[in-house]
């Protein structure tokens, strides 16, 4: 199942006309909190990809620990962070909400529609979830994609509507989806309550300053383990921006395989709320042979960086971004964060005065014509195109006088 | 007479050695007005069938030849999010060249948000700064009439453009619009900002002589 995204762009006509239609329009009878609908979950299932003789070994392994009494979170947390994560989408099923200690207690009310719908992010849920069709497995019949978009409509408003502190955001669909795909709509309501509440509780704050923050630990980390790496970079002022929706989604938005997304996921529901930023510096750090071949320049750095490539090797850089973990936890980067922003804060407080200078000199300029015309040419224009006229006068006046000494 | 190169991936890198001139233009605009599409349409050359949210920032690059010298437009496409307003984009203003503001003329919400936009970009910006205005989607029933645009845009001395990235029969139509805006640009010389200044003896003789204000 590699690159979907091409085989995504020959959906038939009529899907692809439903991402311009928004859903805003669509009838609300059109719109399902299936009860009826029974767990078609199996038919929605991005291609299999064979399992290797490793791979299938890791399954046994899960299997057993599925079927054994005497298992615990952290049973479940090492086998999805070692290698290949819990391997297939049926096991992640079962294990994904064993390892966030969630129950499927489904007997919680679901808000109706109109509740939903009146909710203030309700449009907004809407037009990101109406465009969200390349997370879908391509080829998914029309109809079971737009009963499952409306599902995901309803999974995000309701978390946001029962946590009225906390904010959605763009990308958050991007999780959301990947849960609802593989646990179905009751438990990935559960699984988005937590992460709501744990790991995604600061992006979810009515500001994204926090965020903004968070990402300055990619930099600290980076100075650490490749100081040579991290001076280009940084000399570059490429910024933190790539690695927004790396963090806001935990790559969900950025990657193209869908198999990357789902490995990635296991890892990062096994490991600590920060583990996506040593991610992301694992990641830079694994392309740092290209970074260098590019120039030391903005554009030409954030455009290589957001852009992954389908063939990294991504158990190398996990395996990676543990071991920064072990070494340097986010405790110990702190101090340099703190240096990095308060910097960054110093130089844009420079620019803002450069700005405000610039500003100044235009009007100084204004006044300094102002003061150069004799009061009583300015008394007498004073209208719109009075100073025009004035400053005519005046520099006929000039000429007049320049060619008198001729 | 500008001639446009064939439009360049930016994943394609070869660009960097022929880019002459790097203009910086940041698109801004409501959430779902066609921003992605609209940067997509002139540096792909196509629409772009499955547009998803711009989460950040996302970066498409074009090189063009204008009256026989190479430059590059580089366009910076924003998430339109308010949160990501207040507090990403404003990273992205640093040395812009030019502002394209987007709304959807079947959308009258997102013309009356342009407001907003217009002052967020005054904090950030000078005002000599290129501001375009493009209203998009304009193959549905329009919401916003061409006259109010007009008006709008000449209280806040842009050009105003309709299009739709949609439409192939736009096409030409969109590439008017950034050709357009290089055209000022390419001709607008004195604020180059200094970082992409290069010094030597010919180029410091041309920046005494500028004025930049």
């Amino acid at each position: 199942m590699e690159h979907y995204e091409d085989e995504i762009s020959s959906i038939d006509e009529e899907s692809s006309l439903v991402n311009n239609e928004s859903s805003w329009e669509r009838k609300s009878e059109d719109i399902r909190v299936d009860e009826e609908t029974d767990d078609n979950r199996s038919e929605l299932k991005f291609d299999k990809e064979l399992e290797s003789e490793a791979e299938l070994e890791k399954r046994k392994l899960i299997e057993e620990a599925l079927h054994s009494k005497q298992t615990n979170l952290t049973t479940w947390q090492n086998l999805a962070i070692s290698t290949f994560g819990l391997v297939a989408d049926d096991l992640r099923c079962k294990v994904w909400p064993l390892l966030l200690e969630v129950d499927p207690c489904p007997d919680e009310k679901i808000p109706s529609l109109e509740e939903l719908s009146t909710h203030s992010e309700y449009q907004q849920v809407v037009l990101d979830v109406n465009r969200s069709l390349k997370r879908f497995p391509p080829g998914i019949p029309y109809k079971q994609r737009v009963a499952l978009q409306d599902q995901l409509t309803v999974l995000i408003l309701r978390v946001i509507m029962k946590y009225p502190h906390l904010r959605y955001y763009q990308g958050y669909h991007d999780v959301a989806v990947t849960f609802l795909l593989v646990v179905g709509e009751v438990l990935a309501f559960r699984i988005m309550e937590k992460l709501s509440t744990n790991h995604l509780r600061e992006c979810m704050e009515p500001t994204m300053e926090k965020t903004s923050y968070r990402l300055n630990y990619i930099y600290a980390l980076l100075y650490k383990v490749d100081t040579e790496l991290h001076n280009f970079v940084d000399s570059a002022s490429v910024g933190t921006m790539f690695a927004l929706p790396w963090y806001l989604t935990w790559f969900g938005h950025s990657l193209n395989q869908y198999k990357d997304v789902v490995r990635l996921y296991d890892y990062f529901l096994a490991t600590p709320p920060l583990m996506p930023l040593y991610v992301a510096t694992s990641l830079v750090v694994q392309r740092r042979q290209e970074v260098f071949a590019e120039g030391c320049d903005m554009a030409s750095i954030h455009c290589l960086l957001s852009q992954i490539p389908d063939d990294l090797d991504f158990e190398e850089i996990l395996t990676r971004a543990g071991t920064f973990y072990k070494k340097y936890p986010p405790e110990k980067l702190e101090y340099l964060v703190t240096k990095r922003v308060q910097k960054e804060l110093d130089q844009r407080k420079r620019e803002e005065q450069i700005m405000r200078n610039r500003q100044n000199k235009n009007k100084g300029l204004w006044l300094r014509i102002n003061n150069s015309v004799p009061a009583w040419l300015l008394f007498n224009f004073k209208g719109k195109y009075g100073l025009l006229f004035a400053a005519a006068t005046f520099i006929q006046h000039m000429t007049f006088a320049e060619s008198r000494t001729y | 007479m500008a001639t446009a190169n064939e439009p360049t991936s930016s994943s394609n890198h070869e660009f960097l050695n022929k880019q002459g001139k790097i203009f910086k233009v940041i698109v801004i605009g409501d959430s779902n007005v066609g921003k992605t599409t609209l940067t997509y349409r002139f540096c792909e050359g196509k629409f772009l069938d499955l547009a998803e949210a711009t989460i950040g920032v996302d970066f498409r690059s074009r090189s063009l030849n204008i009256d026989e010298e190479d430059i590059t437009l580089q366009l910076w496409d924003t998430a339109g999010q308010e949160r990501y307003r207040m507090s990403m984009i404003r990273h992205y203003y640093r040395n812009t060249h030019a502002i394209v503001f987007v709304y959807d003329v079947a959308n009258k919400a997102s013309f009356e948000s342009l407001n907003k936009w217009i002052e967020e970009s005054n904090k950030h910006c000078l005002p000599d700064v290129p501001r375009i205005l493009v209203g998009n989607k304009c193959d549905r029933p329009a919401a916003v009439s061409t006259n109010a645009a007009q008006q709008f845009a000449d209280q806040h001395n842009m050009a105003l453009f309709e299009t739709s990235a949609r439409l192939d029969s736009q096409c030409d139509n969109v590439e008017a619009i950034f050709l357009t805006l290089a055209h000022k640009l390419k001709n607008q010389k004195s604020f180059l900002p200094p970082t992409s200044i290069k010094v030597d003896a010919r180029n410091a003789r041309q920046n005494k002589s500028s004025w930049c204000c």
